[in-house]
């Protein structure tokens, strides 16, 4: 009787079907921490797969599998393949004889022109002196924002920063050009291109921005997204690449999204669930996160502590 | 256009249900799973989907309800009705009263839209004849003042704002007084954006209500929001008393699901919606005839408790 027992509650090969409560929990887990729906499911797809089959000798501690194989899966995503090391990058540039270029682009409101700020903040910490390129030549208000965060910079490092502004209505593409010229007369070690927000649909606007980056060729290109945005990320940064990759010079390679700012990370408690979107689509690193509305509120991605908050 | 996508899905779910010849529960729970993912994918909070499942499947006894067809569209109601109640909390909007001040208070998180659309809502009701105008609360955002003034003045809206005085209190305050005295009929303050997680800021939040007294503090939410959504709302209406919403930015992809959160635990309308950075991208909002167009039916009336 006790190989009959060994049967019922012994080893046992995982099959979907044992799988599946559990993984249906991990979903809806990772979804209530904002994990967009597409990528939540393929990650319980890749558990699902990596599971199936395996052999268990102790049937409850199945789930504990399910959740050891989800944070693997978590991390590998989150983890960079590849490093943006912006300030080697910008000595590199520099001994090259010539400017570091930066061009933040995104959806409306996200905090793009704050955190180009706080980045601005970062390098001349780091003693670079930036230029930043007024070239939201769109929205209200968006030039004498820089304006005041160019006056704010200047007076925490002496001389470390010029604003290039050429009022409203001007094209984008030209202004960057203009600054980066300037930028490279004047010995300036980075340019900051700040860029008027844009919805991915936005045929007209997406056309400027695929522009202004062939016509400049940055550095680096960064989007920056809020972590408060849920489904949305998905479609955002497939679009914006899109433009990027449909509006290139014919010939050459498009330049896509290198990075990611992920901005506004102190709104969201533990629903991490942004980040792992946002690197799921593009696979580029979460270069900065933003996580407040002074000039140090910029942080590294600690991809453990969001693991962490995400398998809670 | 809103929530279309979602609509289709909804209605894909509920048609499939209306071909099998027999509904039993199995068929039922498939239904409801696949309307609740669709509502899921459009951002609306997970509690607040489980909750329509559960309502649903509770207000729905097998044995009680006799014949196919019956059945079929008693389904379909329950269905319905639940999606209203998520778009529409069932009270009366704010309306503003002629010949008298009425004080409109914005809030809501950072970036969501609120100086853009404070400067719609002024326009709106200054083309419907009102005595309106704009004031600037945010001394918090560099440029916030600026982006105010450059809105008011190109929409020829008297507003009031300052350039030194760091107190927002202080300054909508006065705006309100000055403004009063003028007889203005429309008069929207606009605040600086902020989050529950810095109790300061909802603190400042509190004393601007305080001082302004407004008679309709309005919720502004962006279109693209996830399931952070919830505890902010929770949190704002718990600090001020929230009574509309506002989705923005409804030009985008997103579906405002998760904005529609805010409306569940606000027990606020939706009054307007944002479809765009100009100045007349501004809709009125009405839930009935917005689940009318979701769910592509045009004799609803009867399906439904409206
Ligand atoms: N809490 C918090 N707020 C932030 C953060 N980053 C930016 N903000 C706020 O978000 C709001 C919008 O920031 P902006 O920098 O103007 O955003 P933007 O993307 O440049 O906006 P547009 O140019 O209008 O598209 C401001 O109130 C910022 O203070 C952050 O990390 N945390
Ligand atoms: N596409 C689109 N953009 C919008 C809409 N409403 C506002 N915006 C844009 O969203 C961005 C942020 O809008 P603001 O009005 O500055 O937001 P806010 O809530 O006042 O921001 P803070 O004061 O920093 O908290 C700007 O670029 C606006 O032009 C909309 O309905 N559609
Ligand atoms: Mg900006
Ligand atoms: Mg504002």
């Amino acid at each position: 009787w006790f190989s009959m027992i060994k049967g019922l509650v012994g080893e046992k090969k995982l099959s979907a079907e044992d799988l599946n409560p559990l993984i249906e929990k991990m979903r809806e887990n990772l979804i209530l921490k904002n994990v967009a729906s597409e990528p939540a499911e393929k990650i319980c797809q890749s558990v699902v797969s990596k599971l199936e089959g395996k052999v268990v000798n102790n049937f409850s501690r199945v789930a504990q599998e399910v959740k050891t194989a989800v944070r693997e899966s978590l991390v590998q995503l989150l983890t960079p393949k590849h490093r943006v090391d912006i300030l080697r990058d910008v000595i590199e540039a520099k001994r090259d004889g010539r400017p570091y270029v930066i061009v933040f682009c995104g959806v409306n409101g996200v905090g793009k022109s704050t955190n180009l700020a706080k980045i601005t903040f970062w390098l001349t910490e780091n003693k670079h002196r930036v230029l930043i390129a007024a070239g939201d030549t769109f929205r209200a208000g968006a030039v004498e924002q820089l304006r005041t965060h160019a006056r704010y910079l200047n007076d925490l490092h002496k001389n470390s920063v010029l604003l290039h502004e050429q009022g409203y209505g001007k094209d984008p593409a030209g202004l960057a050009a203009a600054a980066i010229k300037k930028a490279a007369e004047q010995d300036f070690d980075v340019v900051l291109v700040d860029t008027a927000g844009r919805m991915q649909d936005n045929e007209p606007l997406m056309r400027e921005l695929a522009k202004l980056i062939r016509v400049n060729e940055p550095d680096l290109v960064l989007f920056v997204g809020e972590a408060l945005v849920g489904n949305e990320a998905v479609d955002q940064l497939v679009k914006f690449n899109e433009a990027l990759a449909n509006h290139a010079s014919p010939g050459q390679k498009p330049r896509l999204i290198d990075g990611i700012v992920l901005t506004k990370f102190d709104t969201i408690d533990d629903k991490v669930g942004a980040a792992v979107s946002m690197t799921y689509i593009t696979g580029q690193p979460i270069v900065f996160v933003g996580c407040g509305q002074t000039y140090s509120d910029l942080r590294n991605l600690n991809v453990g502590a969001v693991v962490h908050s995400l398998l809670n | 256009m809103v929530l279309a996508d979602l609509g289709r899905k909804i209605r894909n779910a509920i048609g499939k249900l209306g071909q099998s010849t027999v509904i039993n529960e199995g068929e039922l729970d498939l239904m409801l799973k696949e309307v609740c993912t669709a509502l899921i994918e459009s951002d609306v909070h997970i509690r607040l989907v489980k909750q329509l499942k559960d309502n649903v499947k509770k207000a729905i006894n097998f044995e009680e309800i006799v014949g196919g067809a019956n059945k079929r569209r008693y389904i379909q109601k329950t269905v319905f009705n639940e999606l209203l109640k998520l778009v529409d909390p069932g009270v009366t909007p704010f309306t503003p009263t002629k010949g008298r001040r009425n004080v409109f208070m914005f809030v809501g998180l950072q970036g969501s839209g609120k100086t853009t659309t404070c400067t719609k809502m002024a326009y709106y009701y200054q083309r419907k004849g009102w005595k309106t105008c704009l004031i600037c609360a945010d001394t918090f955002r560099a440029g916030a003042f600026d982006q105010l003034k450059q809105n008011a003045t190109k929409a020829r809206i008297p507003f009031y704002g300052s350039y030194s005085e760091i107190d927002p209190v202080k300054i909508a305050a006065e705006g309100v007084e000055k403004f009063t005295q003028e007889g203005f009929e429309i008069i929207i303050v606009d605040t600086s954006g902020r989050h529950k997680q810095e109790a300061s800021l909802f603190e400042e939040m509190l004393q601007v209500s305080n001082a302004v007294t407004p008679d309709n503090v309005v919720f502004v939410m962006d279109a693209s929001i996830g399931q952070a959504c919830e505890a902010q709302a929770r949190a704002f209406s718990q600090t001020v008393d929230v009574a509309s919403v506002i989705i923005t930015k409804l030009d985008s992809h997103a579906k405002g699901g998760g904005a529609l959160s805010a409306v569940a635990v606000t027990k606020s309308p939706v009054i307007f919606i944002g479809t765009g950075e100009h100045i007349d991208d501004f809709e009125i909002f009405k839930p009935k005839s917005f689940v009318q167009k979701l769910l592509g039916m045009g004799d609803i009336a009867g399906l439904v408790d409206m």
